[in-house]
């Protein structure tokens, strides 16, 4: 892929009326990434989705994938072209049967892989001649992920794939989109509120809250540079003031100090040994953690 | 593909209003002899007013078969159940709740232009049908009750029919493209269709400046020749409605 970002989106804003939905969001997905999309729900992630897809026009900013602007209409058409889709509500055609959907999509995509057809529709277990409207929430679940994953597609954008589904259909989902795109050359993009499957899939991490990014990085890094530092005094703990960059949030409990740090951690320990703790202690923390340290701190 | 689509969504409302058209359309002719029967009784109506005069200029034209086809079917079917789904094929569309896959729709690499123009295209296609297949059936089922009526006349007034009843399907596309449910652009279409013929009721010689004249083929009927500046002026009214349609389903946000 020509591209280094996909994705990219440069203080992108969507206003609807007094709400601003996206609000300055900047993001850049690399290509042959599997990028999780991370917030809370309303966070502004399906309104992004929708910028990108040439669903909605951006109030302001930019917004590109592939290099192509997306809301210029014929741009947004290659875009689309080029992109497989699911949406939040797996929304297709109840009329259709299964077959029929299948031929009416493969209809618009030259590059149509109908081996990866078959296999999906054995694997997924899809009755052809059933109505769409007939099928549970997994199996228009798994008939919405087939439809993308076929289109021949060098970007999948999935918003909220495994909502409204068990655990056990939710893993087989996702398994499914591992195994494909481990044997496929692609990007993935894909917005959940579902913390443990972002942390099992994703090697790249966005977290929005209202309508901004408030983090951003490989998933490796973010583990690597987020710390918690635990300090424990003797009597109440100070409340220092920390120059240190990278300190994400201070919290007194007591006799302890906790500090959220998301740029390493020497400085910080520093700035902290000078206060005269009784014991200090670091620690990883995980994802979650990272969630609602930055949202919580946002909020 | 996407006209498959476009019909899979429109077809239950086609296919009512053909099979509604197509039984009012033979019932009328079926009826001719019986109607013949009752004409003597007419001259003994005692209505006054527009009701009255509206009776006595029916039983007029229906001294002659011809007469009675245009006065009981191309004067009114067009105008009134013509009308109704003409509105009906242009309502629903994308912006629709109703419409289920909407986003799956809109993330085919498809541009929004085209979306609109296959709806109008197959939308216009239906109602040619609705126009033209009831009109047809007159001439094919006149010989079982010993009459005729010439093709071309039923042709001519489905042409009129069709392009006059466009204006308001694509005034219904439009509409669909503006408000999010189906309601709103019927009723709108009808009460505009309503509000178009209203001048003939109350002035009785808006002659060409009547819609519903032009639907009718009323100048077909009187004169043989077809309303071409009315069936122009349809046409453009049509095509710069749907114009206005593509335009606006371009600029909408989903």
């Amino acid at each position: 892929m020509a591209d280094a970002f996909v994705i990219e989106t440069v203080d992108l804003r969507k206003r609807y009326g007094a709400t601003e939905a996206v609000s300055g969001l900047s993001l850049h997905v690399p290509a042959g990434s599997i990028y999780g999309f991370l917030g809370k729900n309303g966070a502004g992630k399906t309104t992004t989705i929708k910028v990108l897809l040439g669903m909605a026009r951006p109030t302001s900013g930019t917004a590109r994938v592939f290099g192509l602007p997306a809301d210029v209409p014929g741009a947004s058409v290659e875009i689309r072209r080029r992109t497989g889709f699911v949406s939040e509500d797996k929304d297709l055609y109840d009329s259709m049967t299964v077959e029929e959907l299948i031929r009416f999509t493969a209809g618009f995509y030259p590059r149509w892989r109908g081996d990866l057809e078959q296999r999906y529709v054995r694997k997924f277990d899809l009755p052809p001649t059933r109505r769409v409207k007939a099928l549970s929430r997994g199996m228009r679940t798994k008939l919405a992920l087939l439809l993308a994953l076929c289109r021949g597609a060098e970007l999948l954008i999935l918003d909220e794939p495994t909502s409204g589904l068990d655990p056990a259909m939710t893993e087989e989902v996702l398994q499914a989109l591992v195994a494909h795109v481990s044997s496929e050359e692609m990007t993935v993009f894909f917005s959940s509120h579902q913390i443990a499957e972002v942390d099992q899939i994703a090697d790249h991490v966005a977290i929005i809250d209202r309508g901004r990014a408030v983090v951003a990085a490989p998933l490796e890094d973010l583990r690597e540079r987020y710390r918690r530092i635990q300090l424990v005094f003797d009597g109440s703990a100070p409340e220092p003031a920390f120059r240190s960059p990278g300190v994400e949030r201070v919290q007194r409990n007591g006799r302890v100090l906790s500090i959220v740090s998301s740029a390493g951690t020497d400085r910080i320990l520093d700035e902290a040994r000078a206060l005269g703790p009784v014991s200090v202690d670091v620690a990883p923390i995980t994802l979650k953690e990272i969630f609602l340290e930055t949202v919580a701190t946002e909020g | 593909m996407l006209f498959y689509k476009v019909w899979l969504d429109t077809r239950w409302r086609f296919l009512i209003g053909l099979v509604l058209l197509f039984g009012s359309a033979a019932s009328i002719v079926l009826a001719y002899p019986k109607v013949m029967q009752l004409m003597p009784l007419v001259p003994s109506v005692n209505a006054g007013g527009e009701l009255g005069r509206r009776i006595r200029e029916a039983a007029e034209l229906s001294r002659s078969y011809r007469g009675y086809v245009w006065s009981q079917w191309f004067r009114q079917q067009p105008t009134q159940l013509g009308t109704l789904f003409a509105a009906l094929l242009g309502t629903g569309g994308l912006l629709s709740q109703s419409a289920g896959g909407a986003l799956f729709t809109l993330s085919l690499p498809v541009s929004r232009h085209r979306l609109l123009g296959v709806r109008a295209a197959a939308g216009l296609a239906e109602l040619f049908v609705l126009a033209f297949v009831p009109s047809l059936v007159i001439p094919m089922l006149s010989p079982a009750i010993g009459q005729s009526y010439g093709v071309g006349s039923a042709v001519a007034h489905a042409v009129c029919w069709f392009v006059a009843g466009s204006v308001f399907f694509s005034l219904a596309v439009l509409l669909s493209t503006v408000f999010s449910d189906v309601w709103r652009p019927l009723l709108l279409t009808c009460g505009v269709a309503l509000a178009l013929a209203m001048p003939d009721f109350v002035f009785r010689d808006v002659g060409l400046f009547s819609l519903s004249r032009v639907i009718s083929g009323e100048s077909y009927f009187r004169t043989g020749s077809l309303p071409w500046l009315g069936l122009l002026a349809s046409a453009a009214i049509s095509g710069a409605v749907l114009y206005a349609a593509a335009l606006n389903f371009a600029r909408k946000d989903f």
